[in-house]
Formats: C-alpha cells, sequence, structure tokens
C-alpha cells in the first residue's frame, strides 16, 4: 500500500476531510451545471408572474418610491445633493445585491440538502449560482439607474463623475465576495442551528439601517462616523455614489480596509464552508 | 481485468438521538457549564453524558470488496442493513468513519430518480440540468438527446412543456431516460426501478445489460427485487447489520437472502 498505489485510481475516499484547498479544476469541470443552474433559479422566480422579469426592476423602484417618502420627506435626511432617486435607488440597488448574495447562500445547504442528499457535484456550485443570478438583477436595475442619470442629465443637473467610475466592476466583485463569504461561512452553521436562518434575515434588515442606504455618510455624527466605517459595506456604497455623482465621502482609507475585509471574510467562508461539505448531511 | 472499485475496511459509524441541542442557545448553555465544570444542564434524566458510548452505532463495519471492470454486482440485505449508506459513502455524499474506497473512472450515481428536476421547467430543460448534475457535459447531452426522447417514449410534442403538467409515469421514463445515456464508467444504481411499468422497468434493465456488455461499463445495483437482481448482476454481496454475511456468486448470496428472510 505504498503512495504509488494510490496514483492510479481517480478517486480516493477516505475519512480525512479537505482542509484549505479548494478544487477549482473540478468546479470548471461543472461548468455547465453551473449554467443551467442559473436558468433554473432565474426561470422559477418569474414563471406564472404577469410582470416577469419586470419584477426585478419594480421592486427597487417601489422601496426608492418609499424612501423618498419617508426619509426624503417626512425626516427631511440629506442626499449630499444627488436627486433624491438616484440617491434611493442606487443605493437599494448595492444593498439588494449584497443582501441577496448573503441570504440566499447562507441556505444553501438547508434549501438543497434534498439534491445534495442523492448526488455528488462540487457544493459549490450553489453559491455561485446564487451570487450570478442576484448580479444579473443588479445588472438590468443599473441600466435602469443609468436612465434616471442621463434623465437628469439632460435636465441640467450637473454631476462630476470622478475617474473612480472604472473602479465600479471592483466594487460589485468586493459585494460579490462579502455576500458570499458571510453567506457560506453562516451555511455551514444554520445546518446545525436553524435559530440562525431567522437571525439572518432580521439582522440584514437591521444592517441596512446602519449601511448609509438610505442617508449619506455625512449626515452621520463624526463621533460614530468611525463605527459606522467599520460596516464594510459602508465604504462601498461611498465610494460608488462619490464616483458617478462626485458627492460624498470620499476615504480611500477605509476603502482599502473594506477591500481587505472582503477577501479575508471570503478565504474564511470558503474554508468552513469546503470544511462542512462533507459532513452536513449527516447533520441537516 | 481491471479492478475498478476497491473498498477496504470501510465502516460508517452515526450518533443516535439528537446531534446537539438543536439550538444554538442550548448548545452555548451545555457549554458553558462544560467550562465551569457544572453538569451540562441538558443532560436528560439518569443519564451520564449526552455523548455516551451506547448512543453510537455502526451503519457499516469492515466491509471490503472489489468490483473488475465490466461487472454487475448486487448488493442486498434488509432494510436497515446498510446497502444505502454504502451506495452514499460511494457516490462521495458522505464520508465514511473508517476505511478506504478506491475508484477508477467516472461514477455516475443514480440514488433517486429525477433529482433535481424542476417542475417549471420544460422536459427539454429538465433533461439538460438532470444530466448536468449527474456529471454530462452539454455536448454528451445535444448528441443524445434524441436518443434520450425516444427511450422515454415520450411523444417529441410534450418535450417543450414544463414537467409538472407530465403524468407521473412521463415524469420517470423522462428522468431514467437522461441516467440510462450517463457515460461514466461506473453506474451505482438504487432503487431506481421501482418505477414505472414492467416494460419500462424490464426495458431499463435490458439497457444497463447492454451498456454493461457492449462498453465494458461496472454497475453497482441495490434493490429488494430478487427478480431484478438476479436478472442483471452476476455477483452479489448481502449485507446484514452493516457486515458482509455472503459474498460471490449471485444465485447463491440470493438463495442466502431468501433463508434469511424466512428465518
Amino acid at each position: 500500500m505504498a503512495a504509488t498505489d494510490n496514483e492510479e485510481w481517480d478517486v480516493v475516499i477516505s475519512a480525512k476531510r479537505k482542509r484549505l484547498g479548494f478544487d477549482f479544476k473540478e468546479l470548471r469541470q461543472y461548468k455547465d451545471l453551473v449554467k443551467l443552474m442559473i436558468r433554473r433559479e432565474f426561470v422559477s422566480v418569474y414563471k406564472q408572474t404577469i410582470f416577469g422579469p419586470l419584477w426585478f426592476v419594480l421592486q427597487p423602484l417601489m422601496s426608492t418610491f418609499l424612501y423618498m417618502f419617508v426619509f426624503g420627506n417626512i425626516a427631511q435626511m440629506g442626499t449630499d445633493g444627488i436627486p433624491q432617486p438616484l440617491f434611493y435607488f442606487s443605493g437599494t440597488m448595492l444593498w439588494t445585491f449584497f443582501a441577496t448574495t448573503l441570504q440566499k447562500c447562507s441556505d444553501t445547504f438547508v434549501n438543497n440538502s434534498g439534491l445534495f442528499g442523492k448526488v455528488y457535484f462540487p457544493r459549490f456550485t450553489m453559491p455561485i449560482t446564487y451570487m450570478v443570478n442576484a448580479f444579473f438583477t443588479l445588472c438590468i436595475q443599473f441600466a435602469v439607474m443609468m436612465i434616471f442619470y442621463v434623465y437628469y442629465f439632460l435636465n441640467g443637473f450637473h454631476f462630476t463623475p470622478t475617474w473612480w467610475i472604472v473602479a465600479t466592476p471592483l466594487y460589485i466583485f468586493q459585494l460579490a465576495l462579502l455576500g458570499m463569504g458571510f453567506g457560506i461561512m453562516i451555511s455551514a452553521l444554520t445546518t446545525k442551528y436553524r435559530d440562525l436562518r431567522n437571525l439572518v434575515s432580521f439582522g440584514l434588515s437591521l444592517l441596512m439601517y446602519a449601511t448609509p442606504v438610505v442617508y449619506p455618510i455625512s449626515s452621520v455624527p463624526i463621533k460614530w462616523k468611525l463605527l459606522f466605517q467599520l460596516n464594510p459595506v459602508t465604504p462601498i456604497i461611498e465610494m460608488f455614489r462619490f464616483s458617478f455623482f462626485g458627492s460624498g465621502n470620499y476615504d480611500i482609507k477605509m476603502w482599502i480596509y473594506s477591500l481587505v475585509v472582503s477577501v479575508v471574510v471570503f478565504l474564511i467562508g470558503l474554508m468552513t464552508f469546503n470544511h462542512n461539505e462533507q459532513t452536513f448531511i449527516d447533520v441537516v | 481485468m481491471n479492478t475498478m472499485v476497491k473498498v477496504e475496511n470501510l465502516s460508517k459509524e452515526y450518533r443516535l438521538g439528537v446531534i446537539g441541542n438543536g439550538s444554538l442557545w442550548k448548545d452555548i448553555q451545555s457549554w458553558n457549564a462544560k467550562l465551569q465544570g457544572k453538569p451540562d444542564p441538558w443532560t436528560r434524566i439518569n443519564e451520564e453524558s449526552r455523548i455516551g458510548r451506547r448512543d453510537r452505532f455502526w451503519a457499516l463495519k469492515d466491509v471490503s470488496f472489489e468490483v473488475q471492470q465490466g461487472e454487475r454486482l448486487g448488493i442486498i440485505g434488509r432494510n436497515g442493513a446498510g446497502k444505502s449508506t454504502l451506495l452514499k459513502i460511494l457516490s462521495q455524499i458522505t464520508t465514511p468513519t473508517k476505511g478506504t474506497v478506491k475508484i477508477r473512472g467516472r461514477v455516475g450515481s443514480l440514488l433517486e430518480v429525477g433529482t433535481g428536476f424542476h417542475p417549471d421547467l420544460t422536459g427539454r430543460e429538465n433533461v439538460y440540468l438532470n444530466g448536468a448534475i449527474l456529471g454530462m457535459k452539454k455536448g454528451e447531452i445535444d448528441r443524445n438527446f434524441d436518443e434520450i426522447v425516444a427511450f422515454s417514449e415520450i411523444e417529441p410534442e410534450f418535450i417543450d412543456t414544463p414537467v409538472k403538467r407530465y403524468s407521473s409515469g412521463m415524469y420517470v421514463r423522462l428522468a431514467f431516460a437522461v441516467a440510462a445515456f450517463l457515460s461514466s464508467e461506473i453506474l451505482i444504481a438504487d432503487e431506481v426501478l421501482a418505477v414505472g411499468d414492467i416494460k419500462f422497468q424490464e426495458k431499463c434493465i435490458g439497457k444497463m445489460r447492454d451498456v454493461s456488455e457492449n462498453d465494458g461499463r461496472t454497475i453497482l445495483f441495490v434493490s429488494h427485487n430478487i427478480g431484478a437482481v438476479r436478472q442483471l448482476c452476476q455477483t452479489g454481496i448481502l449485507l446484514e447489520h452493516g457486515q458482509i454475511r455472503e459474498y460471490g456468486d449471485v444465485g447463491m448470496v440470493l438463495q442466502a437472502y431468501e433463508t434469511s428472510l424466512r428465518g
């Protein structure tokens, strides 16, 4: 039973758990599955609805109107000089991308236990599927935001977009890493503790108010500012608005901090996910 | 002859009863009590500790066997004998507690018919989805698509209708047809033939014999249906309480099984 004996075999199954190494090669072999899963998720959302894919736009639009009414008119909160619809829409859109990814990923094992219990494929396909779907939604919403943007521009509103606009894909990528990272970290725990699921949905709606979605960071009192900026999503949303509208808080240090946090969170998530994917089925 | 699957001293242990306490708060309380050296507040009365020797159970114990290329092995045994646990380990769904499994080639596992079928997707879309879940590439499905539909005996005009409108027979026939065209070197099937009418069942067994005899594919087949096992397999394993009771020629193993059922 020397090492040479093992080399002839394609798969060796033993009690050992893999901890760190992540098998990207294996995942690439299943890229057709990822594509089909994405389609399955996308279709299942709007099958047999009247408005179909229009819902992807209607939801943030309705939130935007509500925020304009509640936070803009009743509470009279500022928007750093950005037109209210654009301010709220951009915030909701980015937040929804992060929150949806996180929530869907955190349910990976619980929602797919039927599938995972019957057939083997790299479990990481599902978090990727969820993230990509949320990303498609974000793209549609981004197009709508650009319509608003051009409309305001043509009506003589002077935005001063900055060169930081080219970093937009990076902002989105960061949100994806954060959402997936936290999501898959929690997914490993929800298999055992179902109460975490409630905590996730409730926690996310609370966390939204600790993130500058409906208010700019500039309206936060100085002594609380640092605390708010520790939230890794905060600098991303602020940088996004700064890039497109040229106003708001521009803090490169906080942004780099959030970039580091995103990568670290994602890597830790990947490790816990990997560690758990082999044994969860006996627990779930 | 090539050995395709080599199972050595495979054991799987399960913990009986509740794993953890089911809620994070209770586990934190138990953990806190342990830190302070107090007894666990969630221990049941008259119970030593929650994780005692008694609540462990071996679903599989020291199972070893080998499967050669082109061999069709039937795994039989009564409910709870460890058949499904064995297949789950071979399909990489769960890990063993001890021992190893070595596999040459790709494994296609059919522990259920129509895994991942989505009721809102059409027959065509589900064929692709299910195929991909079972490990097929898109190109492979493209090439075999017409044959899959023909095998399933579904009229071509139904293939673009959501599968929730299908009769249950059509649904399982389509699902099995996808699996029948799996090109993996090893096929693992668990009771999948308990579906469809007798004619279709025979067709499936015929197809499995066919791929094994002509393409040299290896088949591991679990079933309670003695007739189907006799028809399909050459060798057999009789499992009892997680251990191999009989291993060898299928006729002999089936006889031992029948005796054990009566006794």
